[in-house]
């Protein structure tokens, strides 16, 4: 039975939901009932504007996503390399660190228009430091006594880089990508809310607008189903990636 | 091969400003195709004696100048070291650590080869595609040792490579190391602060106490030794009571 535990909880909530509807005990504005939820999720499957709004958002995380690789990698690589322009670049990034994304948001309308460039920048921002500072620790804590195995084998200092540093700090890169793309979905949501024509967070606040809970409610869905399903293909990937970290931990007697 | 001069070496660190001799007077001589074992107590400066010899540090003064004909000496000579802990890359297996050392060689049916008789010779074959985490310490260590081999170097430094395993393992590859240096002939140079395995495996015991060189023993004994014969006795004794006298 150990194989429903990841659903107890989702199951319980769809119970105490479904029974509630039921038995007439919510407000059905407040809280629209499942089946009605799961007949608007099919409208709007069919007509494709889910599906529309999916796209638009998904397309943004991954060019946002992408120009934020990037910037975040060689900027990482560079900082954790180098403890100089560790010292310049420490001070400015943590001031940048420490404001929410969303919080620049109206300040980058003025500035970019509502167009992609502000939502891209929200992405950017919000995804940056997980990569950054992630290249950064898996770089800066590569083992020293495995640089020494390669400086007595007559490695240089660019095949130290590509054969030790980078493999080493691999699974930390890989962490620090897994929740950059986490977050960098979680920022695009809330800038849609703010400035959009189209992607899910634009789909949520019109529905709010014309007064449709239920289609809010099949965008929260969505989107914390969109996430999941990232993280997960990101954590398989991970684990093929690096068969030698976590996954596969058999021991070989000897 | 090659031949080692260690000549009037010193070695100085600063300890908050204050200096400290780590090695100082170090002379000796590495013949070509020895095998020598240098013994003593934690701190002595043993592994500090390596590390200068394979250019991981810089020494203060003196020189280490490799010979690989008389009179020429070698300008990039090829060393390689053991380290205690076997430092193999967690990302590669065994059989990608062995072919770590060959970065260089293009070759790549060459560098296959020469694994592959490594993994042989060390009894390896069957761990080939394990990853470092999953084989026990013994084998890491001899992963290591294969590393090193594979990298052909002309001096072996090896720096207590056998400390931290257990007495059987660790008697076992002794006796293959024993092997592997009568068959290949290489330079090594050993480190331990086990008595028992300097005289088990060395030819000549340098001792070694605060930084300096004390005392030299040679072991004129024929290999594979039993460390239990007489002979082994009386040289334990030897040098074991150097270290209650001072």
């Amino acid at each position: 039975m150990g194989w429903i535990r990841p659903y107890l909880i989702v199951l319980m909530v769809m119970a105490v939901w479904s029974i509630g509807s039921a038995a007439d005990l919510f407000n059905s504005y407040l809280i629209p009932s499942p089946w009605k939820v799961c007949g608007t999720a099919r409208k709007l499957v069919v007509s494709g504007a889910l599906f529309r709004h999916m796209a638009v958002s998904f397309y943004r995380v991954i060019i946002g996503f992408a120009i934020t690789v990037c910037l975040a990698f060689p900027m990482g690589l560079l900082v954790g390399l180098n403890k100089t322009s560790r010292s310049i670049w420490e001070a400015p990034l943590n001031f940048v660190r420490h404001v929410p994304p969303l919080a620049t948001t109206p300040i980058l309308i003025l500035w970019f228009g509502i167009g992609e460039a502000s939502k891209l920048t929200v992405i950017v921002l919000a995804a940056f430091f997980p990569i950054f500072l992630n290249t950064v620790s898996g770089v800066a804590n590569c083992d020293p006594k495995l640089i020494e195995v390669g400086k007595v084998l007559g490695y240089r200092p660019f095949d130290r880089l590509v054969r030790i540093i980078l493999p080493a700090a691999f699974p930390s890169i890989l962490v620090g990508l897994r929740l950059g793309i986490g977050y960098s979905w979680r920022a695009l949501v809330g800038a849609e809310l703010l400035a959009a024509a189209a992607g899910l967070g634009y789909m949520i606040i019109e529905a709010e607008q014309i007064s449709r809970p239920d289609i809010v409610l099949v965008g929260i869905f969505t989107i914390g189903l969109l996430g999941l399903l990232i993280d997960v293909l990101f954590e398989r990937m991970s684990n093929r990636l690096m068969p030698w970290y976590g996954g596969d931990k058999g021991y070989v007697q000897g | 091969m090659s031949r080692v001069e260690v000549s009037d070496l010193l070695k100085t660190y600063f300890l908050r400003g204050r200096p400290i001799d780590a090695l100082q007077e170090m002379t000796f001589v590495l013949e070509d195709s020895s095998f020598v074992a240098v013994v003593g107590k934690s701190g002595c400066g043993k592994t500090t004696l390596l590390r200068i010899i394979c250019g991981l540090e810089q020494m203060t003064r003196g020189s280490v100048r490799f010979i690989r004909h008389p009179g020429v000496e070698e300008n990039s000579p090829k060393v390689s070291i053991v380290f205690q802990e076997p430092r193999l890359m967690p990302w590669l297996t065994v059989e990608q650590n062995l072919a770590f050392s060959l970065v260089k060689e293009s070759d790549r049916i060459r560098v296959k080869d020469t694994v592959d008789s490594y993994l042989n010779l060390l009894g390896l074959k069957l761990f080939r595609d394990a990853y470092p985490s999953q084989i026990s310490g013994g084998m890491a260590q001899r992963v290591a040792l294969g590393r090193t081999l594979c990298f052909d170097p002309d001096v072996v430094l090896m720096d207590e490579p056998f400390g931290a395993l257990d007495a059987f393992t660790r008697r076992h590859l002794q006796r293959e190391l024993v092997n592997l240096f009568m068959s290949q002939r290489k330079t090594i140079l050993f480190v331990t602060h086990d008595v028992d395995e300097a005289i088990f495996l060395g030819q000549r015991v340098l001792v070694m106490d605060q930084g300096r060189l004390v005392k030299e023993v040679s072991v004129d004994l024929p290999y594979p030794r039993n460390p239990l014969s007489r002979e082994c006795y009386f040289l334990r004794e030897e040098i074991i009571s150097f270290f209650f006298a001072s």
